[in-house]
C-alpha cells in the first residue's frame, strides 16, 4: 500500500482535512498525518507523531478523526446507538498507584518493570489486528455498508491502528513509547528475564466455543476481535492514569515530567482506536447478518451484544484475577528475608482497593448505549 | 575375528581413511577442475552455477557415509543442521542419512548393555525385543520389560562407536590439512571439525542426554501437555538409557491423528507453544524437533524424545529474537539492527545495512512477501544463503539452531496443513489475549 511518508510534505488539499459530512476516504487519507514541526524521539528512538507549537500531535489523524466523527454522526442521525461500557466494569490497574509506589520505595522494582514491559509487548501485539482475515462484509451483511467505518476497516483503519501500536518502517510506535516511558521513569531498569515466559504461561485457554455457529467463522471472529480490542482499549484508560501518576511522581520517578508526558502521548493516540471500533461494532449492531449458508438472517444487535458481553466478562473477571495472583506471588518472593517479605506483603495488601467485578457469573451484564 | 575387533583393526582403519580420502578428492576436483578450465579459457569462474556439482558431491558423500556408517552418518546429520555454512543440496541430501541406517546385530547390543550393567541381560529384564524400534547413527532403541513388568525403551549406543568416531575424525583432519595446503583459497573446515568433535564427545555420553531430559522435564513439571519419558536413573549409564516406554502418534501422521480425533490445528498451536516456551521463555531447549522425535497423545499432549542435542541459550536471547521478529513484522530497520546485534551477529566491516539486507531477503522469501511470525524453510534457506554470500563474520550457533528448529516446526505444520506462526502462538498468556482466537485462525 503506497502511503505518504512523514517526510513528504502534504499537498494542500490533504492538509485541509475532511469535508463536512464526508463518508468515503482512501487508505492514503486515513493514514495521513497532521502537519507537525518536530518528530517525537523516545529514548533515542524515532517514533510516530510529533510536535506543533510545542503540543503533541498524534499520527495518522488528519482524516481519521473527522472520518470517525462523520460516521458516528450518521449512525446517530439514523436513529441508532453507539455502544460503550459502564465505568464500573473497568478493573483498576493492579497493583494500584499506592501499592506500586510502596514497592518502588521499598526498592522492589522488578514487578513494575515487568508490568510496564508487558504493556509495551501487548501494545506491539496490537499490530496483529491487521492480519485478522475479514469476512465478505458486503455478502454477509444484508444492508448496504457504503460510507461506514465497517467498509473502511481494510481501507486504512486496521492498518493505521497496527502502525500506531507497533510502529512502521523507520518509526517506532506505542511499543517503543512504553519502553521509553518505563526507562524514563525507572531509570533504565534491567528487564527481568522471565517477562516473555510470564506472558506465555498464563491460564491455558481452549478455543472458545462458537456463539453463533450459523455465521461464517470469519464474521464471528471479526466481531470477537473488535470487541476484545475495544474492551482492552477502554480498560487501558485506567492504565494510562495509573502510569501517569506513578511515572510522574517525583518521589519515585527518575524523570517525572518526561515519563508522564510520554504516557500522555500514547493516551492521546489511543482515542481513535476505541472510537473506530465502537463505530464499526455499532454499525453492525444496526444491521442484519446473513448465515453462512445464506438461509437465515440474524439481527446484528443480538450477535454483537452477546459477543461483546462475553468478551467483557472474560476480560473483567478472569484476567484481573490472574494478574493479581501473579503479582502477589512476585511481591512475596521479592525478599529473601522472610520477615521483611511478610511485612511488605501485609502493607501491600492493606492498600488493595478491593475491587471486584460487580456481577456474579450467572448475573446478566449490561452495556451502555449512547443515542442522539 | 569378531565383528568388533575387525572394525577397529589397522587394515580396516586404513581402508576407512582411504575411502574417505578418495571421496574428498573427488569432491575437491569437481569444484576445482571446472575453475581451472574456465581460467584457461579466460571465462569468469565465479559465474558458474554450482548447483549440479553440489548435488553430485552431496550424493557421493552420502553413499560413502551410508557405506561406512559411524561418524560419517553423524557428520551428515551435523551438516544437515548447518545450513548457514553448506549449500542447500548438501543439507537436503545429507540430512536423509539418518533414515538409512540398518540395525546392528543384537549380540553387539547385548554386549554393551551387559558390560555397562555388569550383569547378564536377564538379570535386569524379563523380556528384551531383539528387533529394534529404531536405529540411528550412534545408537538404537529396543523395547524391553523390567523384572517388575514395566515396559521400557532401552537406548543403546553402538559398541566401539567412540573409536570409530576418533578414526574418522583423524582421517578427516588429515584430509583437511592436505586440502588447505593445496587449495590457494581454502574454506576453513578445521574449525567446523573442532566444533563437531566437541559436539560428538558430548553426545556420546548418554548421562548428559539424561541430564538434559531431566532438566526439560522439570521445566514442564506443571504442564499436562508435555511428556518427557521418565528415566530409570539407576539403569542408565554412559552408553545405555532405560526409560519409560511411551506410545503416541508420530506428529506428522495426519491419518492417525484424524482417526484418533485429534485436531491438527491444536497440534500445531500446542507444539509451537511448547517450543516457544523453551526457546523464548526458559532459554533451554530440545534443539532437534524432527518429526521422529515427537509423538502426540490425545489432549493433545506432546511426547518429546531425544535430548542429545539440547541447548542453553545466552541471557537475553529470547528477548533479542522476539525483537527481531517484531522489527521484521513492522519492517523497522533501526530495531532490526539492534536485534541482530543483541543476538550476537557481527559483520566484517561493521556495516549495519548488511543486517537490513539479510532481513529483507528472508522476508522476501516468505509466501506473501511480509513477515507475520512464521519462519518457513524457504525463509531460513534464503537467510542462510544470504549469510554465506555476505560479509557476516559471526553468526551465533544458537541462532542457527533456533532458526533450524523453527523451520523444522514449520515443516511439521505444513504437513498438517497449517502454519507455524511463532508470534501467534506466544499465547495463551494473559497478556496477549488480544491475539487470541481469531488472530490464530
Ligand atoms: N521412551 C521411548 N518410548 C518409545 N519409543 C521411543 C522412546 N525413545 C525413543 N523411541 C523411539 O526411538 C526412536 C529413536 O530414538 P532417539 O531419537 O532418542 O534416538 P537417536 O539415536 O537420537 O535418533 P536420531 O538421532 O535419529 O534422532 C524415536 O524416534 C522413537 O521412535
Ligand atoms: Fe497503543
Ligand atoms: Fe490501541
Amino acid at each position: 500500500m503506497a502511503t505518504p511518508s512523514i517526510q513528504t510534505p502534504l499537498p494542500d488539499e490533504i492538509a485541509s482535512g475532511a469535508a463536512p459530512g464526508q463518508l468515503e476516504f482512501t487508505p492514503q487519507q486515513l493514514l495521513a498525518n497532521d502537519p507537525h514541526e518536530e518528530p517525537l524521539i523516545a529514548g533515542g528512538v524515532l517514533c510516530h507523531g510529533g510536535f506543533l507549537d510545542g503540543d503533541y500531535v498524534s499520527p495518522r489523524c488528519l482524516f481519521r478523526t473527522p472520518a470517525i466523527q462523520n460516521w458516528q454522526r450518521r449512525l446517530l442521525d439514523e436513529g441508532h446507538a453507539l455502544i460503550s461500557l459502564p465505568t464500573r466494569y473497568v478493573p483498576p490497574h493492579y497493583p494500584n498507584y499506592a501499592q506500586a509506589k510502596l514497592l518502588l520505595q521499598q526498592g522492589v522494582v522488578d514487578p513494575i518493570t515487568r508490568s510496564l514491559t508487558l504493556i509495551s509487548i501487548v501494545e506491539g501485539f496490537g499490530a496483529r489486528i491487521r492480519d485478522v482475515p475479514l469476512p465478505d462484509l458486503r455478502g454477509e451483511i444484508v444492508e448496504n455498508i457504503d460510507g461506514t467505518a465497517l467498509a473502511h476497516l481494510d481501507q486504512g483503519l486496521l492498518e493505521a491502528h497496527a502502525r500506531d501500536e507497533a510502529g512502521h518502517r523507520s518509526e517506532g510506535g506505542h511499543k517503543q513509547m512504553w519502553e521509553a516511558a518505563r526507562d524514563l521513569g525507572l531509570d533504565k531498569p534491567e528487564v527481568p528475564e522471565d517477562v516473555l515466559l510470564q506472558m506465555m504461561s498464563g491460564q491455558r485457554r481452549s478455543r472458545p466455543e462458537r456463539a453463533f455457529p450459523d455465521l461464517s467463522e470469519r464474521m464471528e471472529a471479526l466481531i470477537s476481535v473488535m470487541s476484545n480490542v475495544m474492551v482492552i482499549e477502554i480498560f487501558a484508560e485506567d492504565v494510562f492514569e495509573w502510569a501517569k501518576q506513578l511515572l510522574g511522581d517525583p518521589e519515585v520517578s527518575a524523570d517525572p515530567a518526561a515519563g508522564a508526558a510520554m504516557v500522555a502521548h500514547i493516551q492521546s493516540d489511543e482515542k481513535p482506536h476505541v472510537q473506530y471500533l465502537r463505530t464499526a461494532l455499532s454499525e453492525l449492531r444496526a444491521r442484519t447478518l446473513r448465515s453462512e449458508d445464506g438461509k437465515r438472517e440474524i439481527p446484528g444487535q443480538q450477535v454483537v451484544d452477546e459477543i461483546f458481553k462475553r468478551q467483557l466478562r472474560g476480560m473483567a473477571t478472569q484476567r484481573p484475577r490472574e494478574q493479581r495472583e501473579q503479582l502477589r506471588t512476585e511481591v512475596r518472593q521479592s525478599f529473601e528475608d522472610e520477615a521483611r517479605a511478610t511485612e511488605l506483603a501485609r502493607q501491600f495488601d492493606s492498600l488493595d482497593s478491593g475491587w471486584v467485578f460487580p456481577h456474579r457469573d450467572d448475573e446478566p451484564i449490561e452495556i451502555l448505549l449512547e443515542t442522539a | 575375528m569378531s565383528a568388533l575387533r575387525w572394525i577397529s583393526s589397522p587394515a580396516v582403519r586404513f581402508w576407512r581413511s582411504a575411502r574417505i580420502g578418495y571421496t574428498a578428492a573427488c569432491v575437491w576436483l569437481r569444484y576445482k577442475g571446472p575453475r581451472w578450465w574456465d581460467r584457461a579459457l579466460g571465462r569468469d569462474p565465479d559465474a558458474r552455477d554450482l548447483t549440479r556439482v553440489h548435488e553430485r558431491n552431496a550424493e557421493q558423500i552420502f553413499e560413502t557415509a551410508v557405506h561406512l556408517k559411524g561418524l560419517l552418518i553423524k557428520m551428515c546429520q551435523v551438516i544437515g543442521t548447518r545450513s548457514d555454512f553448506f549449500p542447500p543440496p548438501y543439507v537436503k541430501t545429507l540430512s536423509k542419512a539418518q533414515d538409512q541406517v540398518p540395525p546392528r546385530d543384537f549380540e553387539q547390543i547385548r554386549r554393551v548393555v551387559e558390560e555397562d550393567f555388569g550383569k547378564p541381560l536377564d538379570a535386569v529384564f524379563s523380556e528384551f525385543e531383539t528387533t529394534p524400534v529404531a536405529a540411528a547413527s550412534l545408537a538404537q532403541v529396543h523395547a524391553a520389560k523390567l523384572l517388575d513388568g514395566q515396559t521400557v525403551a532401552v537406548k543403546v549406543q553402538y559398541p566401539d562407536i567412540d573409536r570409530i568416531v576418533r578414526t574418522d575424525l583423524t582421517a578427516m583432519r588429515r584430509i583437511c590439512r592436505i586440502y588447505e595446503r593445496f587449495d590457494p583459497q581454502p574454506i576453513e573446515l578445521l574449525p567446523l571439525l573442532d566444533e563437531m568433535q566437541k559436539h560428538l564427545e558430548l553426545e556420546l555420553d548418554f548421562r548428559r542426554e539424561v541430564e538434559n531430559a531431566d532438566r526439560i522435564r522439570g521445566l514442564f513439571a506443571n504442564d499436562e501437555s508435555v511428556l518427557i519419558p521418565a528415566v530409570h536413573h539407576e539403569l542408565s549409564t554412559q552408553r545405555v538409557i532405560v526409560m519409560e516406554f511411551v506410545s503416541g502418534i508420530k506428529v506428522t501422521d495426519t491419518d492417525a491423528l484424524q482417526t484418533a480425533g485429534i485436531d491438527a490445528r491444536r497440534v500445531v498451536n500446542g507444539l509451537m507453544s511448547v517450543y516457544n516456551r523453551m526457546i523464548l521463555g526458559f532459554g533451554f531447549f530440545q534443539a532437534d524437533p524432527h518429526p521422529g522425535n515427537i509423538f502426540v497423545q490425545p489432549g493433545p499432549r506432546f511426547v518429546i524424545m531425544d535430548f542429545g542435542l539440547a541447548k542453553q541459550l545466552p541471557k537475553g536471547f529470547g528477548m533479542g529474537l522476539f525483537e527481531l521478529m517484531f522489527s521484521m513484522m513492522t519492517f523497522n530497520e533501526a530495531a532490526m539492527i539492534r536485534a541482530f546485534e543483541e543476538l550476537g551477529f557481527a559483520t566484517k566491516t561493521g556495516a549495519e545495512d548488511t543486517y537490513v539486507e539479510l532481513a529483507r531477503r528472508m522476508i522476501g522469501a516468505s509466501d506473501d512477501g511480509t513477515f507475520s511470525g512464521e519462519f518457513t524453510e524457504e525463509m531460513t534457506d534464503e537467510l542462510f544463503e544470504a549469510i554465506r554470500e555476505n560479509p557476516i563474520v559471526k553468526v551465533p550457533t544458537d541462532f542457527v539452531l533456533v532458526a533450524r528448529a523453527f523451520s523444522l516446526l514449520s515443516g511439521i505444520a505444513h504437513t498438517l496443513g497449517h502454519r507455524a506462526n511463532v508470534l501467534d502462538s506466544m499465547g495463551p498468556g494473559g497478556a496477549n489475549s488480544r491475539t487470541e482466537s481469531a488472530f490464530s485462525s
